[in-house]
């Protein structure tokens, strides 16, 4: 199915364990491989990881495991500094 | 490798491997199952032919696999770019 990248700007992130992880900023294309290179993530869950003068992180496209209204990644233990809800 | 970020492009102009001025680029489609980029999505200039393109009301899509390089314009190969 096709989908216009604008659509997804703005669209929160979520891991598969249902917690929050931000929200779309950017897709960052291989012109090369002519695919999806990963998802630039920007407003992010503080309480997930924080980062020191870095705006958003990047997820590989290969993480992902669905995107509809939202996008879910694969939950990564280590990944994240909190891997479940308390 | 190079890698770009999708918002980058956008504003970007499109010319041809023969130094034609395609038109501005609008949006890009990506197959969200595959991880595939599809089509660009190219509001054509008007001094442009848009004969042979594939068209949906003022909007051209061309192939991706007619991009050759990106980087002051995206460059697409003027054969690969009509399907």
């Amino acid at each position: 199915m096709k989908t216009q990248v604008t659509e997804l700007f703005g669209m929160q992130v979520y891991t598969e364990k249902a917690i929050r992880v931000g929200e779309v900023d950017d897709l960052v294309l291989d012109v090369d491989g002519k695919k999806i290179d990963s998802l630039a993530v920007g407003n992010l869950n503080p309480e997930l990881m924080e980062l020191k003068g870095f705006r958003g992180v990047r997820i590989p496209y290969r993480t992902i495991r669905s995107i509809g209204d939202i996008v879910i990644v694969r939950h990564l233990s280590g990944a994240f500094k909190r891997t479940g809800v308390e | 490798m190079k890698n770009t970020y999708s918002r980058s492009l956008s504003k970007k102009k499109v010319m041809s491997t023969d130094g034609m001025l395609i038109g501005m680029i609008k949006n890009i489609l990506v197959d969200l199952d595959t991880g595939l980029v599809i089509d660009l999505v190219v509001k054509p200039d008007p001094t442009f032919d848009t004969g042979g393109y594939t068209m949906d009301g003022d909007r051209m899509f061309i192939p991706f696999e007619a991009v050759k390089d990106i980087k002051d314009y995206i460059v697409v190969d003027r054969y690969l770019s009509k399907k």
